[in-house]
């Protein structure tokens, strides 16, 4: 008997775990068929949970406020825009399966997301072979759109980030000529220590040390030892804000004085929690976006979404908004309520493979977004964050002119 | 150079001394119901939560919600005993290892329902003040004891060592030296043989969980507070202790303790010839020990038992 209850219990538990998004799935189908039918629906993929949660809270609350805005205008065509999210936890392996489940959904028009380079690259044949576009609102590996026509992103890839990072360090802060790296062994760790490296070498940066991490480990004091022994004047950090600010803390505990440089991984608040804000001071990192003082449309977004959520929206909250956007701007001028699901998600897909020029630009907060032949987004400028009095602000500094 | 080796060394120890606090915990199970307790990673994981939750949402200083979380999880681990484990006592032991699988996949799924998958620190504002180190306004070091070259110990590094050791010395004083100690090796040696004379096995095995379990808290908080608290922590360190319970010799407490400060070691250097295999290196002694004596450094051969 006994051991027939533990089994059940096993049987239950794992069942239990494992028909979670389904459970939603089959809730949302089962909704008001009247309903249902007047809702365009979307998906955004994120990760809501895991290392990446933090940027997954953002790019929600981002994609939500989008959600409300043009619903409360009247939504798209007199429908109701529907946003559903879905949780990749900022893994590969979670990522294609949430893709095919994406893929599979009758209802589901197009994806923005995913945000991990790893999760993006992992969706993309899924996405590919189901004809469905997917638009990253944070993946910066050089090759997430690569190979596939229907991949897009609305910001830098990491071969611009990298360069830009070498450049600003040697042309901004110039006392630092020595420079060490410590990056995630992961698609985007590794793509944009590649870049910063061959640029660094390139400008004459003295390369001392690259040291690699594992994603989750949460002790870095063996690498720094050897890094410290280097004596870098900088360390730039390509990896995600939950390690980075472990490593900022345990560096400084072991005495690491050189300047920190960070990449938009690390561009979330966590850092500084995790690090410590003593720690953290003086840190410098990039980010697709700063949220203009001049700028009337960036403003007006930071006030809507202060109103609804009560805090500051950050770079990748920008970038969903405007993906959401995007999507939902190609919604409005293709779809059609009597064609099949397959002609709606191509016509998405040829509506945004048509902006391809600055004129055909769409102008969201975040500046204008167009594509080239593959889906990159390659007008958009980088921008430098310090930390300052244990909090992120847009460095005196900026580096305009690249080379 | 070689100030540069001290300091890993030292870098070494400190881990080597959590892992060797988890390490216990699988060795002393198995030492006595030959099961390897799976699960054991994950009380680690809730002894960190534990300790977390006591100090920040119930405002108990450090110094008691120390002591209170390893009551928590000598607890966790006597429930996870009397609930999952005891019935399947005279099963086949693919039956509890299993058993033991499916508890550490529950525990790790219900920590994240509970307090989701965020990384969590434990805030230094409510830790005594020489726990939070790092470089002061001063330009030095502060918190720390500073090593020969450039180096420096953190005060809360030089704390954990200490709490490890004088752990490690209590744990074999209580098995050597005490009545229940005596149970719990003749329990090891033959639990039948030890039935018969009058202990009362299910008692032992419940204590022998209780101060593993607890033993794992200390882990668990010591790492919350160098590092951070997720959900999934218990993976990482939870293997490689097992692995320095296996290098040790399974089922001795000593080997536990020298294999827990191997590893340790092992993962640091290795770190330092090639970091992306960091762990690797610890894993690759650990197999060379193994092809070299099956039983690991401190096991004896193992009797066929019926």
């Amino acid at each position: 008997m006994r051991k027939w209850f533990v089994g059940l219990l096993i049987i239950g538990l794992i069942s239990f775990s494992g028909c979670k998004p389904s459970d939603k799935t089959t809730h949302n189908a089962t909704d008001d068929t009247q309903k249902a039918q007047q809702e365009l629906k979307i998906a955004v993929a994120a990760p809501i949970t895991g290392s990446s949660a933090a940027f997954g809270a953002m790019i929600k609350k981002g994609a939500e406020l989008k959600k409300k805005e043009i619903n409360e205008a009247g939504g798209i065509k007199g429908r109701m825009l529907t946003v559903l999210f879905r949780d990749d936890a900022g893994k590969g392996s979670e990522a294609s399966l949430v893709a095919e489940g994406i893929a599979n959904d009758k209802e589901i028009l197009a994806v923005v997301g995913h945000f991990n380079s790893a999760c993006s690259l992992a969706g993309q044949t899924i996405y590919d072979r189901a004809g469905i576009v997917e638009l990253s609102p944070g993946s910066t590996a050089v090759n997430v759109c690569e190979g596939s026509k229907w991949t897009f992103r609305n910001l830098y890839r990491d071969d611009f980030q990298g360069k830009f990072i070498a450049q600003y360090i040697d042309n901004v802060l110039t006392d630092l000529e020595t420079v060490a790296v410590f990056f995630d062994n992961d698609d985007y760790g590794r793509g944009l220590r590649n870049a910063f490296v061959a640029e660094a070498e390139k400008i004459g940066l003295t390369l001392v040390a690259s040291e690699a991490y594992e994603r989750d480990t949460t002790n870095f004091k063996a690498q720094l030892t050897s890094i410290k022994a280097k004596k870098p004047d900088a360390i730039f950090i390509s990896g995600l804000y939950t390690e980075a600010g472990l490593i900022v803390q345990q560096a400084r505990e072991a005495g690491v004085t050189s300047q920190f440089f960070g990449a938009d991984g690390i561009d979330n608040a966590d850092f500084l929690t995790t690090a410590g804000s003593l720690a953290a001071e003086g840190t410098y990192i990039t980010t697709p976006f700063l949220f203009g003082k001049d700028d009337p449309k960036a403003q007006e977004m930071v006030a809507n979404f202060e109103k609804l959520y009560n805090v500051r929206p950050d770079t990748w909250a920008a970038l969903t908004y405007d993906a959401v956007g995007m999507i939902a701007e190609a919604l409005e001028k293709t779809y059609k309520p009597e064609a099949k699901l397959a002609e709606n998600r191509n016509a998405i897909r040829e509506h945004l493979a048509a902006i391809d020029t600055p004129e055909e630009g769409y102008t969201g907060v975040t500046g204008l977004t167009y594509f080239d032949h593959n889906g990159d987004t390659v007008n958009k400028p980088a921008y430098v964050k310090v930390v300052k009095d244990g909090k992120f602000v847009p460095a005196e500094k900026q580096l305009v002119d690249m080379k | 150079m070689w100030a540069q080796i001290f300091e890993q060394l030292i870098n070494g120890l400190v881990l080597g001394g959590i892992y060797a606090l988890i390490a216990v915990g699988y060795t002393m199970v198995y030492g006595i119901i030959q099961l390897i307790n799976f699960a054991h990673g994950e009380i680690y994981m809730f002894g960190a939560y534990f300790g977390l939750i006591l100090i920040t949402v119930c405002h108990i200083p450090f110094w008691f919600a120390l002591p209170l979380a390893m009551l928590l999880c000598a607890l966790l681990g006597m429930l996870i005993d009397y609930v999952a484990y005891r019935p399947l006592r005279n099963a086949p032991r693919l039956s509890a290892l299993i058993t033991a699988i499916g508890i550490s996949l529950a525990l790790q799924n219900l920590a994240r329902i509970i307090w989701s998958a965020s990384p969590r620190k434990y805030p230094p504002d409510l830790l005594p003040s020489f726990f939070v180190s790092g470089i002061g306004k001063t330009g030095e070091v502060i918190n720390a004891i500073p090593l020969p070259g450039d180096g420096t110990l953190p005060y809360r590094d030089v704390f954990i060592l200490l709490i490890a050791v004088a752990l490690m010395i209590l744990l074999n004083l209580l098995i050597y030296y005490t009545r229940i100690g005596k149970a719990m090796r003749a329990c090891a040696q033959n639990a039948v043989a030890a039935n018969l004379m009058g202990i009362k096995t299910n008692a032992v095995i419940l204590v022998t969980f209780a101060i593993g379990s607890a033993l794992g808290a200390v882990a668990g908080v010591m790492v919350g507070l160098s590092e951070v608290v997720t959900p999934t922590m218990g993976y990482y360190k939870g293997v490689a202790a097992f692995a320095a319970a296996v290098l040790g010799g399974i089922g001795s407490v000593t080997g536990a303790i020298v294999g827990g400060l191997l590893i340790g070691i092992a993962e640091v250097f290795g770190a330092d010839i090639h970091s992306g295999y960091r762990i690797a290196f610890a894993y690759i002694i650990m197999i060379l020990v193994i092809l070299i004596r099956p039983t690991g450094l401190f096991g004896k051969a193992t009797s066929k038992r019926a």
